[in-house]
């Protein structure tokens, strides 16, 4: 039973319905311009294709190596206490309280050409700045923390118990990790990847600084809107909110499935 | 086999000192000591999972002190169990039996042979959510036991079931421990267990070992004050209990006799067994008294150990008994060696096992 009493109901109901009208209205007033014709036309749009297609391989790229980088160091600080952790933890999540642009500066000073790493970097034919890499590295930074504190949190949930037992039933620590820590963690980190890959799909803020051409499909609604308005940006943002979409929808379901 | 040779070990701030066991092979040892006194991390440094500081510890007369825990050959059924949520009761028992170059028939017949001994037939292909205790305690047992461990080691086993199924899980897992001859060592807080199960007995107390030997020396001889406080102290007889009536299948009154001596008791069944007398169940006077009490011993006092409040008597009833009474009551009666006293048990304080 609820706490509130009833004309306390309905006075949270009303609030809440104020809430999420100001959340859904935006976007279904969005999804309102999507007709068949608007959408035939942003699929014969070249550059908008191809701008959606570089926005999913480098949040894809991005979220690869966030878990190549990521996924052992979320295993070593959920099992391990030591001098730091909680720092190290901070540090992690400290890109969630920088606002992106100033996210975008700081990896320009970082990276940029006459920086010691960039310079490194463009030594070795790698150029970031106002080049895909570029593109990458930003959405790395916003998108990180999300996939890390989810591996945090998922293996947490395996009891280390369980671990014990595999290994005490003839698995090597490599192989408990696989045969058991994994499966019961994975659903979790798949879900923290998808919310990555989302975050790095919606990232403007930091992309606009480091690489503005090529365009991400961001990038390219900005640039249309501020050349050629509202109309020229309607098209191209349906586009990418349903690709966000279709992001979402996934993680929800992973979280309601049942476990396997 | 199991040997620990001053074995110490640090986990997180919790430290086994010094401490020495020896379990002979075929052998169930139980060791008792109360919550936090270091049961688990002793059973984890054996299994692997603490790395001891310093010290020996030898499995199967092979020194594993610093190997692995997948190359140890123990297997470990934890309080909780922790069964592996992502399989089923099958995929669980015959997770230990993947990589020993096994046919699927060979591993087939194992998890078969298990099944049947613990009763688990039916639940095989059962997922593991909504099992009882009982039952994730049985596919605990059979999981460590598959791949033939050199020694099991079991965590409170019976912590987390009721009293009716953890007496029979206790007959079976004797039952169990006899057909597929493992040395196990088990550990718990509970004395009654060790009467039941172990053949060697040790007690462990804020991660020292206080004593080990049989049930009866521990609880008949016990080593400190501190081991007789824990396990409480009496005396373990062997003998065989005979009918006074015909029984209904219930409890019923009987006799249990022992060498020099024959006491009224309840009874389960009849047969060989032994019996338990707690030493603070046994009360004394220099007459017989008008007690309830169906037990009244003429006892010859042998000596008296006083340890503060109380005071342990050893007496000889036509075979050693031993009292505790409050210091109090001993100076009151002015009881001394070689006095003739009257000891009294009730039948229902022998306890039958």
């Amino acid at each position: 039973m609820s706490l509130l009493p009833r004309p306390a109901r309905l006075v949270a109901a009303l609030l809440g319905a104020m809430l999420v009208l100001l959340i859904a209205g935006p976007l279904l007033r969005l999804l309102v311009e999507a007709s068949p014709t608007s959408l035939g036309a942003a699929l014969r749009d070249r550059e908008l294709i191809s701008s959606i297609l570089l926005t999913i391989v480098a949040a894809t790229a991005a979220t690869l190596l966030t878990a190549l980088f990521g996924i052992p160091l979320a295993y070593l600080l959920a099992r391990n206490q030591f001098g730091g952790r909680s720092l190290l933890v901070a540090v992690l999540e400290l890109p969630v309280v920088v606002p992106h642009p100033v996210a975008g500066i700081a990896l320009l000073l970082f990276l940029g050409r006459h920086s010691a790493i960039g310079g490194a970097l463009a030594g070795i034919g790698l150029a970031v700045v106002n080049h895909v890499p570029g593109i990458i590295a930003a959405m790395l930074f916003v998108s990180a923390p999300l996939l890390v504190t989810s591996a945090i949190e998922a293996f947490r949930s395996v009891d280390p118990a369980l671990e014990r037992v595999a290994r005490s039933l003839g698995d090597t620590g490599w192989q408990a990790f696989r045969r058991v820590t994994l499966p019961l963690a994975g659903r979790g980190i798949v879900a923290g990847a998808i919310l990555a890959w989302a975050r790095s799909i919606s990232e403007f803020g930091a992309i606009v600084i480091l690489t503005y051409n090529p365009k991400v499909a961001s990038v390219l609604i900005y640039d249309r809107f501020t050349t050629t308005g509202l109309t020229g940006a309607i098209p191209a943002s349906i586009v990418l909110l349903l690709v966000a979409l279709a992001g979402f929808t996934t993680v929800r379901w992973l979280q309601r499935r049942p476990a396997a | 086999m199991i040997r620990l040779e001053q074995v110490t070990v640090a986990a997180g701030d919790f430290t086994l000192r010094d401490v020495s066991l020896s379990v002979a092979t075929g052998q169930y040892a139980v060791v008792i000591g109360p919550t936090g006194s270091g049961k688990t991390t002793l059973l984890e440094a054996i299994a692997g999972h603490h790395r001891a500081r310093s010290g020996q510890i030898i499995v199967a007369d092979r020194e594993v002190t610093r190997l692995q825990p997948e190359a140890r050959g123990t297997g470990m059924v934890y309080q909780q169990y922790h069964l592996f949520p992502h399989r089923t009761v099958r995929q669980n028992i015959e997770y230990g039996l993947a990589r020993r170059n096994m046919t699927r028939r060979g591993r087939d017949a194992r998890v078969s042979e298990l099944a049947e001994l613990l009763d688990l037939e039916p639940l095989l292909n059962r997922s593991i959510a909504g099992l009882s205790g009982g039952e994730q305690q049985r596919i605990a047992v059979a999981r460590a036991l598959a791949p033939r461990p050199r020694v099991l080691l079991l965590d409170e086993p019976f912590a987390a079931v009721d009293p009716a199924t953890r007496r029979r899980l206790r007959d079976r897992l004797r039952e169990l421990h006899t057909r597929e001859a493992v040395t196990t060592l088990h550990v718990t807080h509970d004395f009654e267990e060790a009467l039941h199960l172990a053949d060697t007995v040790a007690v462990l107390s804020r991660g020292v070992l206080l004593q080990q030997g049989t049930a009866d020396q521990v609880f008949q001889r016990p080593a400190s004050p501190e081991v007789a406080e824990f396990v409480g102290s009496g005396t373990v007889m062997s003998g065989r209990v005979v009918p006074c009536a015909d029984g209904d299948g219930g409890p019923f009154a009987a006799r249990f006799e022992t060498e020099g001596l024959s006491l009224e008791v309840i009874a389960e069944r009849t047969g060989p067994t032994h019996a338990l007398v707690r030493a603070q169940d046994v009360t004394l006077s220099r007459a017989a008294p008008s007690d309830s009490a169906r037990n009244h011993l003429p006892a010859k006092v042998q000596r008296l150990e006083r340890t503060g409040p109380v005071t342990r008597v050893f007496l000889d009833v036509g075979r050693p008994l031993t009292a505790l009474i409050t210091t109090e009551s001993i100076d009151r009666m002015a009881l001394a060696p070689g006095d003739d006293v009257i000891a009294a048990v009730k039948a229902t304080a022998v306890h039958l096992f």
